[in-house]
This record gives structure tokens, C-alpha cells and sequence, in this order.
């Protein structure tokens, strides 16, 4: 089980206050990602759900308990940090088995259920070597295995992967995803990555200054975007957007169009405009245009096969039913 | 000249330098403690000027070993150090946790706990030994005084009284004695030195991962377990660092002795040393080299066994 529940939870620190009341469910066994750029409170709240800050108002229940008096330590929540936040004096084994003896387990339960984590994380060979000695993507699966020895009701992650190089990163969102889909268990992930987010979530949670912007699966939130915020953070390259009379036109304030929904063509469209810079990235080419009189730049997405030149002159036609509408208030009109 | 000639042709002053400073001061005294050399004689003029034909062998470590202060000497220096580096080590450690948290007047405090240090030894020598610790004078024999007059007073009260007259009078403690001199001088370089181990300890927490102690308090850590599996292995360098200077300095303390007692029944191996150097080099020399291969012995025991009960 692991059902969490946010009620009008709010957090000020002094004055400012970081979170207003704010309301949100995690359901059992969900994959929920805090997205939202730095600075957005998403952290905040996650140590506010693991109980490292105390929160200013409103409740917080874990499995229709109300926890939000509750120590961190009983709340049967287990949290793998940014810096891993691994133990250095300790060997590998004596890190995993850390909480455990906190908890007073016999030595023979802390092998065994360190045994099993090592092996499920490929840890065994390295069981009594100092975290210094690993490398990040090691003390990474370390943290993963002193939390998961603990058999929490949930996980969460603190931005994991954002001190791993790139390829890792990849291998490790993988591994994290097969964990979840093998464990079934509730896990809240912290990051400012919307590839991240995109690619782990069952539930995204747009977050931007403490307010939650939407909430909804991935592909809900691609598709239809409720405002400009979650619009543009969302999908990468970003959205375009277009003002002016384009946009009034299709009875709207501004248009948001992806790069990937508009069409190239040499010889006609319903835009025109020049190439600046193009970027290849072999499989997709990236075209950034300008003097569309539509907005300063338009990035488009074509495929990799397309070659333009700077200043080559392009026409543009966007894919009508993929083209989103907001209005003056940045609101999605549907 | 190969390209490696040149920046040690440049470094060699520096080099040459420093192993004379060592190596003449070092020889000399090996030379010396092999020889019969001392300042004043009228039976033996010849003995006053350093000479090979002087050569004593063994002789002076003898004479030493067989003075009747020797093992005094070196129990006394070994229980001097040994109990200033433990009281200094605990007090610096539980001060520099208690001032870690932040709290009105931080500032003002660490300023305050560090000024022992800037104290000279041999005035805070006289000041604690005449001022604080004297049986008439000092604080100590006015906190007798005033605990004997209040247990007086206490006799006559009601209820309580028969337990009171059950206590005996306190005397105060002469700290200038054979038996407590040692004493005093550990009071009060653990007074003067506590401040160092609280500086360094200070800093060192200040580096300390904050994100560890908040997945220890995830994990279930409580405060002492925190403390004992994150913090102290984390102070385990500075402890080190702390033990092996302030063995150094004190394996070499002579104002408070000096001041405490004149050596009175608490001789340490330096003022033995002082005291043959009045005329005997030879055998000063020879207690030289005795303090050094102690201070030795000293300095690669206590590293070990920090070691091996701190890093886990």
C-alpha cells in the first residue's frame, strides 16, 4: 500500500511562503514525477511528504493515516538523494544495511535482505568497498539498495540522476522504470528533466512557484497542455508560440504550435520564412527560422534527411488540428 | 644540463637548509650524550670543552637511566599529555557540537571560546595557580570556603539539619603539592588548549553533509546514532590532527611545571632535561634522546588506535 494524500498543505519560510495550499492524491503503485523548473518548490515537496520539513498548514496522509505530525523515520517512507547522501566511512554492505540495524533487525535477516538487494542491483562484487571507491553510477544503486531494504510504502527520489553523465542517466531512468514495474510500488521522482519526466511517469505534476499547474499522465499533458506554462515546459524542442493577427484569426490570444506538427516545403505553405541555423541531429533536423513575421523564432522538426542552408528561404504549414489555442490569461481554449 | 638539472639545482638551498636545521642540532645532541661534557668543574677542567677523548660510550644513558627522576620523568610526561589530549579531545568535541546550531550571539561566543588560546602559558600558568586553584586566595578556597559555610548553615535548619551534620568539613585542595601538582598543570593546559580542538572540530563540522544526516534520519537514526556513525567518523581526521600537535606541544611543556611546583615531585622529561642542562650537557643530551624516541613511540600509538576505533 502506499496511497498519499496532500490537504491544503502549504509551507512559508518565514514570510514566503514557498507552497500555498495545496491539494494533491498519489495513488498505490503510481510513478509520480515533480516536474517544474528550479526553484518551483517541487523539492520542498517531497521533503515535506518524507517529513524533513515541517509543513506551515493543512495534513498529509500516508494510507489513511494522518502523518503529518509524524517523524520522518515512521513514516515508512525511504528517499534517495541528489548526492546520494551515501554513509563514507562505511562499506558498501554496511551502508545497505544501515536502517536495518537502526530498526534492530537480527544480523541474519540484514545478510540476507542485503544479499538480495545486492544482487537485484548488481551490487555483490562490491559489497565491501568504501562509496568512494565506486563510480556514480554505483553509489547511485547503493542509495537505491539502502532504500529498498527498508520495504518502504514508498519512494522517493530526489532528482537521482542529475550528477550522472548522459548515457548513464539513460541506463539508470531505465533501471528505475524496470524496479517500479517489477516492485509495484508507490514512487514520487523529483526532476527539472521533462525527458525524465516524459519518459518514467505514470502521473506528471507540472509544478511552477509552490502552484501545481496540471497533473496528468504524459501523453494527457502533451496533448492538451491547460496553459502557456505547462505548454512550453512540456515537449522538447519547445512549443512555439504565435501571436498577433495569426492568432487572432483562429479566435485565440496565442497559438501554440510544436516543431514536430509543422510542415516543410520549398516551394508553398501557409508561412514563410528564412533559415538561420539548422541542426542535424541525424535521425531529426532542427530548423530555426526566422522573419516569419509570426514570432522571433520558429523552431521546426523535420527529418534528418532535409538539408537547408543558412538563408534559404522555407515555407511552413502547421498541422491545423494539433495547433493549441490559449487565451489572454495563458488559459488553454478548447 | 638536462631540464631536471636546473629546478633542483634551484631547489637545493631550501633542501640543504632544512636538513641542517634538522640534522646539527639532531647530531649535536647524539654527540654530546656519548661524551663527558659539563659547563662548571674544578676537579676535572678537561670535561668543560665537547671532545671525543671525552667518550663516555653508554655512560651518560646509565647515569640517566639509573637517576632516581628518570621514570618519574616519563610516567609524568606520558600522564600529563595522555590526560590533556583526552579531556581536550571530548571538551572540544562536545563544545564545537553544542556551537554548531545556530543560535543569538553565535559570533560572540566562538570569539569568547577561542580566547584561552591567545593566553601566554606561563601567564596562564600564574594566573590559574594563584588565582583560581591556591587553597587561600583563589577561587578554589573561596567555593570551599562558601560550601562549608552553607552546609554549616544547613546543620541548624529544619528536617534536613540530621543529614547535613552528617557531613564532614571540605578542605580545599593545595594544587603546589607532590601528589597534585600534575594536576593542576593538566587543568589548566586542557583550560588553554580545549579552544584549539574546538576550532578545529568547529570547521569541520561546518563540512559535514547535511543531506547524509537526512537520509540517517530516514534510515531511523536518532540523534546519538547520528552522532556516533556520521559525526564522529566524520571527526575522525581532526581528532587525529588534534592528537598528534597537541602531543607534540605538550611532550615539551615546561612554564606550567616550572611555575606550578619548580618541578616539586612532578618532573616531565623536559624539565629533567632543564635541570641536567645546569651542568651536565651529557646527560641532558642523553634524556634528548630518550624524549625522542618517546615522543616517538607516543605519536605512532595514539594514531593507530584513532584509527582503528573511529574509521568503521
Amino acid at each position: 500500500m502506499g496511497r498519499i494524500l496532500l490537504e491544503n498543505v502549504t509551507k512559508s519560510f518565514g514570510d514566503a511562503q514557498v507552497i500555498p495550499p495545496l491539494d494533491l492524491v498519489i495513488d498505490d503503485g503510481e510513478f509520480t514525477v515533480f516536474v517544474g523548473p528550479s526553484g518551483c518548490g517541487k523539492s520542498t515537496l517531497l521533503r515535506l511528504i518524507a517529513g524533513l520539513e515541517e509543513t506551515s498548514s493543512g495534513t498529509i496522509t500516508i494510507d489513511g493515516l494522518d502523518v503529518t505530525q509524524v517523524p520522518p523515520s515512521k513514516r515508512g517512507l525511504a528517499m534517495v538523494f541528489q548526492s546520494y547522501a551515501l554513509y563514507p566511512h562505511m562499506t558498501v554492505r554496511k551502508n545497505i544495511a544501515f536502517p536495518m540495524r537502526m530498526a534492530g533487525l537480527s544480523q541474519a535477516e540484514q545478510d540476507k535482505r542485503v544479499m538480495t538487494a545486492a544482487k537485484s542491483l548488481n551490487l555483490v562484487d562490491y559489497l565491501d568497498r568504501k562509496p568512494g571507491q565506486l563510480s556514480g553510477g554505483q553509489r547511485q544503486r547503493v542509495a537505491i539498495g539502502r532504500a529498498i531494504v527498508r520495504d518502504p510504502t514508498a519512494f522517493l527520489f530526489d532528482e537521482p540522476l542529475s550528477n550522472l553523465d548522459a548515457a548513464l542517466r539513460v541506463g539508470m531512468r531505465l533501471e528505475i522504470s524496470e524496479m517500479h514495474k517489477r516492485m509495484q510500488t508507490t514512487m514520487i521522482y523529483v526532476t527539472h528533466d521533462q525527458v525524465e519526466a516524459m519518459t518514467m511517469a505514470d502521473k506528471i505534476v507540472v509544478l511552477q512557484a509552490g502552484v501545481i499547474e496540471q497533473v496528468g499522465s504524459p501523453l494527457e499533458l502533451y496533448r492538451s497542455p491547460c496553459n502557456l506554462f505547462v505548454a512550453g515546459f512540456i515537449g522538447s524542442p519547445k512549443m512555439n508560440f504565435i501571436t498577433g493577427t495569426e492568432a487572432a484569426n483562429r479566435h485565440a490570444h496565442t497559438l501554440g504550435v510544436r516543431p514536430e506538427h509543422i510542415a516543410v516545403s520549398t516551394q508553398t505553405g501557409a508561412w514563410t520564412g528564412r533559415v538561420s541555423v539548422s541542426e542535424h541531429l541525424g535521425s531529426d533536423t532542427f530548423l530555426h527560422v526566422h522573419e516569419t513575421g509570426l514570432a522571433d523564432t520558429l523552431t521546426v522538426r523535420t527529418n534528418g534527411e532535409i538539408s537547408f542552408k543558412h538563408g534559404d528561404i522555407i515555407h511552413l504549414t502547421p498541422r491545423e488540428e494539433m495547433v493549441h489555442r490559449f487565451d489572454a490569461a495563458g488559459l488553454r481554449i478548447s | 644540463m638536462s631540464n631536471r638539472t636546473l629546478p633542483r639545482l634551484l631547489q637545493t638551498p631550501a633542501v640543504l637548509l632544512l636538513l641542517i636545521w634538522m640534522l646539527i642540532p639532531l647530531s649535536m645532541t647524539l654527540y654530546f650524550s656519548f661524551i663527558r661534557y659539563v659547563l662548571n668543574s674544578l676537579r676535572r677542567p678537561e670535561w668543560t670543552k665537547p671532545s671525543i677523548s671525552n667518550w663516555r660510550g653508554f655512560g651518560n644513558y646509565e647515569f640517566v637511566l639509573n637517576n632516581k627522576d628518570f621514570i618519574l620523568a616519563i610516567q609524568n610526561s606520558l600522564l600529563i599529555v595522555c590526560s590533556i589530549l583526552f579531556f581536550t579531545v571530548i571538551f572540544g568535541i562536545l563544545i564545537a557540537v553544542l556551537i554548531n546550531k545556530s543560535f543569538p550571539g553565535r559570533g560572540v561566543v566562538r570569539v569568547l571560546l577561542i580566547s584561552p588560546f591567545f593566553v601566554m602559558p606561563a601567564v596562564n600558568a600564574v594566573l590559574w595557580i594563584n588565582m583560581i586553584l591556591d587553597p587561600v586566595l583563589g577561587l578554589q578556597g573561596l567555593a570551599v570556603g562558601g560550601l562549608n559555610d552553607a552546609i554549616e548553615g544547613l546543620r541548624n535548619a529544619p528536617l534536613v539539619g540530621g543529614f547535613f551534620s552528617l557531613w564532614p568539613d571540605f578542605a580545599p585542595i593545595s594544587f603546589r603539592a607532590t601528589q597534585t601538582s600534575a594536576i593542576a598543570v593538566i587543568i589548566m593546559v586542557t583550560w588553554q588548549w580545549t579552544p584549539f580542538a574546538v576550532l578545529i572540530f568547529m570547521t569541520s563540522l561546518q563540512s559535514e553533509d547535511q543531506q547524509q544526516k537526512e537520509a540517517a534520519i530516514l534510515d531511523g537514526a536518532g540523534a546519538w546514532s547520528q552522532f556516533r556513525f556520521l559525526t564522529l567518523p566524520h571527526l575522525s581526521r581532526p581528532i587525529a590532527i588534534v592528537v598528534m600537535i597537541q602531543a607534540i606541544f605538550h611532550l615539551s611543556l615546561y612554564a606550567e611545571i616550572e611555575i606550578v611546583s619548580r618541578g616539586n615531585g612532578n618532573k616531565n622529561l623536559p624539565y629533567l632535561i632543564g635541570e641536567f642542562a645546569n651542568n651536565n650537557i651529557g646527560a641532558a643530551s642523553a634524556t634528548g634522546i630518550f624524549a625522542v624516541i618517546l615522543a616517538n613511540i607516543v605519536a605512532f600509538f595514539l594514531l593507530r588506535m584513532i584509527g582503528k576505533t573511529l574509521m568503521e
